[in-house]
Parts: structure tokens; sequence; C-alpha cells
């Protein structure tokens, strides 16, 4: 058993390294940035000026589709979408960017909510603070209520990075060699299912503690920016 | 002087503030005084624009500003440029050092330079008694150390007047005591302030003028000796009642 072990792993580290790891940090920067975007997007009402008021409108429309697009379909069938259908329309993507782009649609359809009710979370107090202060509407969201939004959705953001580690294994099924996939092709050669896949979902536990780990570091350091953020 | 005319505000359909005129004169300090409900902060938050009344005017000297019309973006700057409040539960950003939430919005809105707002604030903070505390968060300050920060962070923006709502109110007779020290001092020093307050003694002591207001509508504006001297009935009331009733903060 050892010794299956002791071959096996190299292969499995080595495509944790070069596709899990990047595809879920990559996918996850990706999402997240998408996801602020879509969240002060449908977050900020639209301005009483004529001008800018029906172009918002418009763009609060695409947001809330694509939030619930994504919500609302599997995340194998869109990477079937991006990866085996696109191609039929013209649109023809390396696995890994296709991959990428399905996870980042998908993290971001998901965290954009999470951001958006902690934007609503922070109490109108802190708007009031800053608007007496003479802060205009973006200063005030980049100064005060983003980095305190961020702070309140930091538990279940991470929550969705640990959930799109697991993700990653979704990509098998267009043909990308990370982790789950090397521990099935292994598995056609050594016939040990119980013993690889054991082994694979140790590694992805491994990677998911690390994270946990982090998001513990990251709540007790900014701790002080929240508690007790008066009555 | 800030002269507010003719203001009036609701809350879907129900009038919270009726036909209010007031004079805020400069140099001096105005109470505002009435039961609870009865429009205070609505009338103070509406000087600030964080309540924008239906009609009425507030006007400064050489400037006007219709609450009935669009405020511009840039008129709206003008007029908070001139008046900054504090708050009942100070409302300080958790998210930033205790210098931090005095010198962001001088950096930010005023375009001081870091140094510049840093020395400005490292004075304020003395001034209120609490140096050494510049890199804590105001989490890890008392009650009363956070509202005189906010203080602090009011006075930073160098705003003609300072306009407070119950500043005290959240917190324990002690603290109470060194915030409305510092308001004493402020006053003394001729800062011009409108403070709605239900501490009797306190408005007694620093007021020059007292506004009482009740359902919206204004019942006195004058005199601070003569709204405690020569009270109307109705005042007598009030005023018997605010040291009573045991729903009011301890004084
Ligand atoms: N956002 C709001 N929506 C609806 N009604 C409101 C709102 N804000 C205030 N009111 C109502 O307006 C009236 C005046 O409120 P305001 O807060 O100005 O009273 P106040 O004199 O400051 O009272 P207190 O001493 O309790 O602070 C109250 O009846 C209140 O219920
Ligand atoms: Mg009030």
């Amino acid at each position: 058993m050892w010794n299956t072990i002791i071959t096996s792993l190299p292969e499995l580290l080595s495509a944790m390294i070069q596709y899990t790891i990047p595809l879920a940090l990559l996918s996850f920067l990706f999402g997240l940035i998408l996801a602020v975007l879509t969240a002060l997007i449908k977050f900020i009402k639209p301005s009483e000026n004529k001008a800018l008021k029906y172009p918002w409108l418009v763009l609060r429309a695409i947001a809330s589709f694509y939030v619930w697009l994504f919500r609302s379909t599997p995340l194998l069938v869109q990477l079937f979408i991006i990866f085996f259908g696109l191609p039929n329309a013209g649109i023809q993507l390396d696995p890994f960017i296709a991959a990428t782009i399905g996870f980042s649609l998908n993290t971001g359809a998901y965290a954009s909510e999470t951001i958006r009710s902690a934007l609503m979370s922070v109490p109108q107090d802190q708007w009031d603070a800053a608007y007496t202060l003479n802060f205009s509407t973006t200063q005030t969201l980049n100064k005060i209520i983003l980095p305190q939004a961020i702070r309140i959705a930091l538990p279940p953001l991470s929550n969705s990075f640990i959930g799109l580690v697991k993700d990653t294994s979704l990509a098998s099924s267009i043909t990308i060699l990370e982790m789950f996939q090397v521990s099935q092709q292994m598995t056609a050669k050594n016939f040990e299912p119980l013993l690889m896949y054991s082994l694979v979902a140790a590694l992805y536990a491994i990677i998911c503690s690390i994270l946990t780990l982090l998001q513990h570091y990251l709540e007790k350091r900014t701790n002080k920016y929240v508690k007790g953020s008066a009555a | 002087m800030i002269s507010l005319k003719h203001i009036n505000k609701s809350y879907e359909g129900k009038t919270v503030l009726n036909d209010i005129s007031v004079d805020f004169p400069a140099g001096k300090t105005t109470v505002i005084l009435g039961p609870s409900g009865s429009g205070k902060s609505t009338l103070l938050r509406s000087i600030d624009l964080l309540v924008r009344p239906e009609s009425g005017s507030v006007e400064f000297p050489n400037l006007t500003y219709d609450y009935s019309k669009p405020i511009s973006k840039k008129d709206s700057f003008s007029l908070r440029q001139k008046t900054s409040m504090v708050f009942q539960n100070w409302n300080l950003f958790p998210n930033l050092t205790v210098l931090k939430n005095i010198t962001t919005a001088p950096m930010t809105v005023l375009g001081q330079s870091k140094a510049e707002a840093e020395k400005h604030a490292k004075e304020l903070i003395k001034r209120v008694g609490l140096a050494g505390l510049e890199e804590r968060y105001p989490s890890q300050l008392s009650g009363g150390q956070q509202q005189r920060i906010s203080i602090c962070r009011a006075l930073a923006m160098n705003p003609e007047y300072i306009l407070l709502d119950e500043p005290t109110s959240a917190l324990d007779p002690e603290l109470e005591t060194q915030v409305l020290r510092i308001l004493e001092e402020l006053c003394k020093q001729g800062q011009s302030m409108v403070i709605v307050t239900h501490n009797m003694d306190f408005a007694r002591l620093v007021s020059d003028k007292i506004v009482f207001i009740e359902d919206g509508t204004k019942v006195y504006d004058g005199d601070t000796k003569d709204f405690f001297e020569n009270p109307t009935p109705r005042i007598k009331d009030f005023l018997s009642g605010i040291s009573i009733d045991p729903t009011v903060e301890e004084k």
C-alpha cells in the first residue's frame, strides 16, 4: 500500500501544483473582482441624473441576469457549454482557459450576493458619518463601506473559496489533468480505487484545512475592525 | 449665522416638522430641547442634508439653499463644508485607526497633505486628553473616548458649526462628564454649536439660546435664562417631567 502511495504521490502533487491550485486561485481572483463589480452595480441606486440613470438600469439588468443565470444552472453544465458547446459558435478555448472562465463566472455570481448582503449590513450610520464629513459616494464606498463589507463577507467568501477548490475536480471532465483526473488515470493502471480516491480526498482536505487556518488567521487579525462598531 | 426658514418635513404623510423657522447665531451655542419624537434630530440633520425636508430653506450669509429644489453636488458640498455632525453613537469608522478616523476626511476631501492632517489630528487628540491612543482602533476605546475622538473628527474639517445630536445620551454619567467638559471648553472658545440634549443642567450651563420643539412645532425660541426662570406651564411640565421620568437617562 505504502508503495502505491509513494509512487503515485509525486504525480498527484504535480497535478495539484500545475492545475488544481492555479485554477482555484485564478478563478477565485477573477471571480472576486467580478463579484465586487456585480455587487456594486446591484447595490448602488441609480442616480437622479437622467443621463446616467438609464445606462445604470441597463447595467443592473445585465448584472441581475448574470447572477440568475449562473446560480440557476449546474456548474458542470456551464463548463460543458463553455468548452464543448462554444466551438459550435466558432469559439474554441484552451481547456484551462475554458475552466478558468467557467469557475470565475460561477464563483462571481455566488460571491456577488455575499458581498451585496455584506454591503447592505454596514449600518446607515456609517454613511451618515461619511456624508457629514463631505465624502462623496465613491469615496465613502472605497474608504469606509467596502473595507467593512469585505470583513463581514470574509467567512462566507472563505466558504466559497473552499467550495471552489473542491469543484475544480469537475475540470477533469473537460480534459484537464488536475488532481482528480490524474487519480482516475492511475486507478486504471493500478486497480486500487479505494486507495487512490482516498488519497486524492486527503489531498483536497489538506488544501482546504490550510485555507480554513488562513481564514481564521485573517478573521483574528481583522477582528478589531468590527467588534463593537457602535450600537 | 445659520437660518432655517419654514421647514416642513413629513414621513409617510405624518408631519414631523411643521413650518419651523429658527436662527442659530454664529459663535454661540444653541440647544434644542423637546420630548422624544418631537423632531429634534430631524431638524438638526436637515442642516447637514442627512435629512431632506420637502420645503423651506437654509440660509447662510450670502448663501441660500432651497430644500424644495434640486441641490447640486457642488452646493451640497459647500453646505456640508460649513457644518459637521457628531452623533449619539459617535459612528466612528471601525476599520480605521483613531488617527485615520480623523485624518481621512481632511486628506481625501480637503486635499490636505498627510503630514498636515496628522499634525492637526494629533493636536486635537491632545486637546481632548487622549494623546497616545492614535494607533488604536475604535473598538479598543471606551464610549466616552470614542465620542471625544468623533468630536476631533468633526473639528478636523474646520467646520463653522458643529452639530451634536445627543452626544452623551449613550454614555455613563462618568464618561458623560468627560465629553461635556470638552464641549464646555469649545463653547468658551466661541465655537458655533447646535446641540440636541436631554441634559438640562448642561443645557443651562452652555447654551446662549434655547429652542424648544414639540410635535414638530416650535414652542420656544429665545434666551436660556428666560427659558429656565420664567417657564410657561408647558415648559414647566417638560422640565419637571425630565427630572422624574424614569425612562430618561440618569443625569
Ligand atoms: N426615517 C424615518 N421614517 C419614518 N419616520 C421617521 C423617520 N425618522 C424619524 N421619524 C419620525 O419622526 C419623528 C421625529 O423623529 P426625531 O428622530 O426627529 O425625534 P427626536 O426629537 O430626535 O426624538 P429623540 O429625542 O427620541 O431622539 C418621530 O415621530 C419619528 O418616529
Ligand atoms: Mg433624536
